[in-house]
């Protein structure tokens, strides 16, 4: 019944992310791209695909930053288009999304203030999918209190905010702390919106964002070993949804002294068996983004969905990732570990 | 037809080049000039930046780069570019050798002097744009000190003469604005401040540089300075929130919008001024403003510190002033230089890059001396390349020849129909439902009559077809001006494509109008009418009118007021259109014999045009045949009622061999025999074909050869077996299979010779389930068009009823009520007759000729793709795209041209 009368608001954006999800690169094109011995053989070989002549008014040298925020500034400029076609619920769903973003980059401004960066710096490396109008500001204030009573409040994250203001000083550990408690709140947040979604969009969104949670909670535990955090403090953190939410899980996760302890512990769910797995000089990270591009991959075999939105978007990321990659590995020369790129599609 | 080609494709062969490297680029150019040839990619495998000439398209893809930003500035600076000048440089291809002649291209020499003059340019420039984008930026922030300046005097002025009321401040004197003239301070300097007070001066040394003022008694700080409208909201929030509600603020707004020296964007500004204690809280209201994104200027709520910094800021201004324009025109200077010679560069190189992508489809020789080129030509005009070649290769003084060889291939040649500007849109028509198969009948021909004629009865009024003949007739004659137009609107643009189009469109509804006796619904009384009208009669009595004579051409006009000539009409309208759809899609038909007869496919004819034919004509051929005959016979005269025809053709099926109302004698039986042929078809179309080529396809077999291509994938893949025996495609004969009789002459006239053969992909074998299933749905959707097909024309009726209605209405609706007699109106009826004539033109123009002509043509346009083209058209051909620099330039320039838009 739901695919009924999705078209009438959403047929044209599902159609619109269908045809950007066609225009990512296939495993052939970056057979093609990983040939490239020059960052312009680079460009002329993108020229080819979807990105079309995006480097074309690019003058001087190219450079893996440059064909970098180039890509980004597609992304952006993607996710804005679609955006602005969105009605409900949709528009909702790509403001949750956006907090994401946010919450990284108001962790940025935060931990770029505390080490006295550069304002304009600072901006420049910030998300554009994650801007608000006050996000300069961030960089006034310096306790958490009054950045979140002058600023934080009136941006949609405040609600998120009311677990960590006990935080009194900000340093690097401090920062990381609130990130990630942010985001705890965040993706329960964003899972019970998800959850009034009309199916199937709720079922395949939630399924992402449990994976997104697991992913936190898996790096808080292995970030977080060897330091004076104590297993209640972690477990502020961790997001109560996932398939690594349940209350044992967590609290034999926490209690983990090292990382063999915690192996164990995840790997007692089938799927993420070989997050872990050193072999084929993969890190955690590459396990991470290949699960979550199978997770993509699958998303789009649903039709009459929100999740399409997110599932393109993760995808487009990790093509930036890819091509960025593939770039560092040319203008370094490093053409034996070039292959180490995820292609999904 | 050798030269002609547009009812069919021409002879296409397949040619490789042998040029000798050297000299490759001005071959490669003659070629471009002379726009014959769709080379083919020769290096298929071989990625895009591995190829030979990879480097020289990118130094010319940077210079165009270059132009491009070069271009960007001249805009910027509005300095006006030359463009006719250099528009004989898009010259059309030619063939003519001394034309070749003339069309030296740049050396290569010629060709790096240019690109190292606009790498120059473009340094220079950039240069001069950044530092005048700078000294902007300067002056805008100047602009917007003053601004401050002047805006918080208001606000200061306003605060004082409010405590002087209060009487409690004796520190600063009265001032108000309108005591001084502002503008005049702000131009010329006056050294005297004379309403300064040596108390004030005082304040001024104490407090220039805290800026702190009284204000009611407390001694308040203040910043003071721009930001954007829309964050002043976000401004005064966070700074209420961190001070507390400490603060005093306030805003004017700058009713002028400021200009963004770096993006041009024009963004509203407002001057604030914000009151607060402390050096502490001013200082974190500065940062929040910077991080804002705000300005802050120095102000001062002291008069005499005003002025000085107003005379300041002029005078720094009238400094960046001059400068800025002295900047300005030195830019210019030398952006007028570019702007004169930036046209023809943008050609040159645009060719220049056409010609080394081409020469990327090239292969290197083994011994790199030669590039080996291959493609399409047509086959006409192969001795002028031939000779084109020659000259260039003795211009250059090579030693090497050109080589130019005719290959002998079972590719499929594009098709290529040379048309004109009259035929080319008709062609256009047909192209944008399908490329016709190689050498097939080009379905483009015929619609040059048939396209406008079935407009034209569905639009048949003489006045209207006359207004689309007249605006068409302008198109055709203005083509020229027209054509040199930049930036054509893309309605306008798709009429002047079409402009033959409709200017046949017209004539041929001026006929039909004439035929249907309508100008703007009226009718016309040009000859004497065949009915006379009684005369002696009462008003309100009906009259029957007595027919006297024939009416010699058309419509009588006596129809026109009587009662029953809807009925008339109607009837009369929908038989034609049976005709008109019975005649086109027979017509259409009989080019499907053309073609099988052209591929000399004698299984085609016998298993789908005969069966084919017998079954159109046995039922709907004899309902025209009896539709005339009816026409034919006074059945007045004879006293009869005329039989319907509908009912006859139904009964025909049902209950085979009964007639109820009799048309002529031995009906019953003729029906039957027609009937029986219509049924024997159906099996005869179905089977005969499927048998036929799989028995072709077991004897091939027998013979010994393996894996004849029977089916469809033969036609297109070549019919050649891969042995050596020549040729074997008098079992390829499946639908006129395209290549047969091409292979045929070629493997006729080079029988021993050696024959490339190389399949894009390989031929399927036979497979009789495949072309059973194929048959069955031709024949199931060749029984059931002809019926749904048929009935499709009748929207001919109804069209044209539509429109003759439609015209009818408005004009009563309108015009008709203005004739009235002068002693009911008066004069005002000449008024009356002026608007309501403006009223009824119009929304002629619009309704009746714009948007019913779209519909009628709309509705021409299906009958031909789906009706007629149906019934012969295969359409699998591919576009020859020949190497032009004409089409890539002027291409070039309509994308260029609709990005602007």
């Amino acid at each position: 019944m739901e695919g009924l009368f999705f078209n009438i608001n959403d047929g044209f954006i599902e159609a619109v992310v269908r045809g950007y999800k066609n225009g990512l690169l296939s495993s052939s094109q970056y057979v093609n791209l990983t040939q490239c011995d020059t960052l312009e053989d680079l460009k002329l070989q993108l020229s080819a695909t979807d990105y079309g002549n995006f480097l074309s008014n690019v003058s001087g040298v190219l450079s893996t930053s440059i064909i970098e925020s180039k890509l980004n500034d597609n992304l952006v400029s993607q996710f804005r288009y679609l955006k602005a076609q969105a009605s409900e619920p949709l528009s909702t769903l790509m403001d949750y999304i956006s907090y994401g973003y946010m919450i990284d980059n108001v962790a940025l401004m935060i931990t770029g203030t505390v080490h006295e960066r550069d304002r304009s710096e600072m901006l420049e490396r910030c998300h554009p999918l994650g801007w608000f109008d006050t996000l300069p500001t961030l960089s006034v204030a310096t306790d958490l209190e009054s950045l979140y009573e002058t600023v934080l409040v009136d941006t949609p994250l405040a609600p998120y905010f009311h677990d960590c203001l006990s935080v009194d000083d900000l340093d690097d550990m401090n920062i990381e702390i609130i990130r990630n408690t942010l985001f705890k709140a965040y993706l329960e947040d964003f899972s019970d919106f998800a959850k009034t979604l009309s199916s199937p969009s709720d079922e395949v969104m939630c399924r992402f964002l449990a994976f997104e949670a697991d992913k936190r909670s898996i790096n808080i535990c292995v970030n977080s070993l060897n330091t004076e955090l104590t297993p209640e403090d972690k477990l502020k953190m961790m997001p109560g949804l996932g398939r690594l939410s349940n209350p044992a899980f967590q609290h034999q996760m926490v209690h983990s002294d090292d990382l063999e302890q915690l192996k164990i512990v995840v790997n007692s769910v089938g799927e993420y068996k070989n997050f872990f797995d050193e072999s084929n000089d993969k890190s955690m990270e590459d396990h991470f983004y290949e699960y979550e591009m199978t997770l993509c991959k699958n998303a789009f075999t649903q039709q009459f969905t929100y999740s399409t939105i997110w599932a393109f978007l993760r995808s487009k990321e990790q093509e930036i990732r890819n091509i960025a990659w593939i770039s560092e590995c040319i203008s370094q020369n490093q053409k034996d570990r070039i292959n180490n790129y995820i292609a999904a599609y | 037809m050798s030269d002609e080609s547009i009812f069919r494709s021409a002879d296409m062969i397949l040619v490789q080049f042998y040029i000798a490297s050297e000299i490759s680029r001005d071959c490669v150019s003659v070629l471009g000039e002379i726009g014959d040839v769709q080379f083919r990619d020769m290096n298929k495998n071989v990625n895009s930046f591995q190829r030979s000439f990879v480097k020289e398209t990118r130094k010319f893809d940077d210079t165009e780069r270059q132009l491009r930003y070069l271009e960007s500035v001249i805009a910027k600076q509005q300095v006006p570019i030359t463009t006719t000048s250099y528009d004989d440089m898009i010259r059309s291809s030619t063939r003519d050798l001394e034309g070749l002649a003339n069309r030296n291209p740049p050396t290569t020499s010629q060709m790096d002097a240019m690109v190292e003059v606009t790498g120059k340019y473009e340094v220079n420039v950039r240069q001069m744009a950044d530092t005048y984008d700078d000294l902007l930026s300067r002056q805008s922030d100047l602009l917007e000190h003053r601004t401050v300046l002047q805006g918080t005097r208001t606000f200061f002025d306003a605060r004082l003469s409010l405590e002087v009321q209060h009487g409690n401040s004796g520190m600063n004197h009265i001032r108000l604005s309108s005591d001084v003239d502002e503008e005049s301070i702000m131009i010329e300097e006056s050294s005297d401040q004379p309403l300064m007070s040596q108390d004030a001066e005082s304040m001024n040394n104490d407090n220039a540089n805290n800026s702190e003022m009284n204000i009611l008694g407390s001694n308040m700080s203040f910043i003071s300075g721009t930001i954007d409208t829309d964050r002043f909201i976000t401004l005064e929030k966070i700074l209420w929130r961190s001070l507390r509600g400490n603060l005093y603020m306030n805003k004017v707004p700058i009713d002028e919008p400021i200009t963004d020296p770096k993006t041009g964007e024009e963004h509203y500004r407002c001057i604030f001024v914000i009151f607060t204690h402390g050096v502490r809280l001013i200082g974190r209201c500065r940062k929040i403003v910077e991080s804002l994104e705000g300005k802050l200027f120095e102000v001062s709520p002291d008069y005499s510190v005003y002025r000085r910094q107003l005379s300041e800021v002029n005078d720094k201004l009238m400094d960046l002033n001059s400068v800025l324009e002295h900047t300005r025109e030195r830019l210019v200077l030398e952006l007028k230089e570019i702007a004169l010679e930036i046209e023809r560069w943008k050609i040159q190189i645009t060719k220049e890059k056409a010609v080394y992508s081409t020469m990327n489809l090239f292969d290197y020789d083994p011994t790199r001396r030669c590039l080996i080129a291959e493609g399409w030509l047509p086959k006409d005009d192969l001795s002028a390349v031939k000779s084109a070649l020659r000259d260039v290769t003795e211009r250059c003084g090579t030693d090497i020849n050109t080589v130019v060889n005719v290959i002998p291939t079972n590719r499929t040649p594009p098709t290529f129909f040379r048309t004109n500007k009259f035929t080319s849109a008709f062609q256009s028509i047909v192209d944008a439902y399908g490329i016709a198969s190689y050498q097939e009948v080009n379905p483009g021909l015929p619609a040059i009559v048939t396209f406008p004629f079935m407009f034209a009865i569905m639009f048949g009024d003489l006045g209207h077809g006359f207004l689309l003949f007249l605006a068409a007739l302008t198109l055709v004659l203005k083509e020229k001006s027209i054509a040199r137009m930049k930036n054509r609107e893309e309605i306008f643009d798709m009429a002047y494509t079409g402009r033959y189009i409709l200017l046949m469109m017209g004539l041929f509804s001026m006929y039909t109008g004439f035929m249907y006796n309508d100008l703007f619904s009226r009718s016309m009384t040009i000859f004497k009418s065949g009915w006379k009208w009684p005369s002696g009669f009462k008003e309100g009595e009906s009259i029957t009118a007595t027919q006297s004579g024939v009416y010699p051409i058309g419509i009588d006009y006596a129809w026109h007021a009587a009662e029953n000539s809807l009925l008339f009409a109607n009837s009369y309208k929908m038989k034609l259109s049976i005709l008109m759809g019975f005649i086109h899609m027979s017509y259409s038909l009989q080019f499907s014999l053309v073609n099988s007869w052209f591929f000399k496919s004698r299984i085609d004819i016998i298993g789908t045009y005969i069966p084919g034919f017998l079954f159109l004509h046995s039922i709907f051929g004899y309902l025209c045949v009896t539709i005339i005959y009816k026409w034919s016979v006074d059945w007045i005269g004879k006293d009869k009622v005329a039989p319907s025809l509908l009912n006859m053709l139904i009964n025909m099926f049902l209950s085979p061999g009964h007639v109820d109302e009799p048309l002529y004698a031995g009906q019953g039986i003729v029906q039957v025999i027609l009937l029986s042929i219509a049924l024997v078809c159906v099996p005869w179309m179905l089977l005969y074909k499927p048998l036929a080529l799989k028995r072709q396809n077991d004897v091939a077999i027998r013979l010994g050869y393996i894996n004849v291509q029977g089916g469809a994938a033969a036609a297109a893949a070549g019919t050649l077996d891969s042995g050596n025996s020549g040729s074997i495609s008098q079992v390829g004969g499946d639908d006129y299979s395209l290549l047969s009789t091409a292979t045929d002459n070629l493997s006729a006239a080079t029988m021993t010779s050696f024959i490339i053969e190389d399949y894009d992909e390989l031929p399927e074998p036979f497979n009789f389930g495949d072309v059973m299933v194929n048959q069955v749905i031709f024949t199931i959707e060749f029984c059931l068009n002809s019926v749904s097909h048929t009935a499709s024309y009748l929207r001919l009726w109804a069209l044209s009823l539509a429109h003759n209605q439609l015209s009818a209405v408005l004009w009563s609706m309108t015009l008709q009520n203005s004739f009235t007699s002068f002693s009911k109106r008066g004069v005002l009826g000449c008024f009356v007759v002026f608007f309501l004539f403006g009223m009824w033109f119009v929304l002629t123009v619009a309704v009746l000729v714009c948007m019913e002509g779209t519909s009628a043509m709309l509705h021409s346009l299906r009958l031909h793709w789906v009706e007629a083209m149906s019934k012969h058209f295969k359409g699998e051909g591919y576009q020859y795209e020949p190497f032009s620099f004409h089409d890539i330039l002027t291409i070039k320039q309509d994308e260029v041209n609709g990005n602007i838009q």
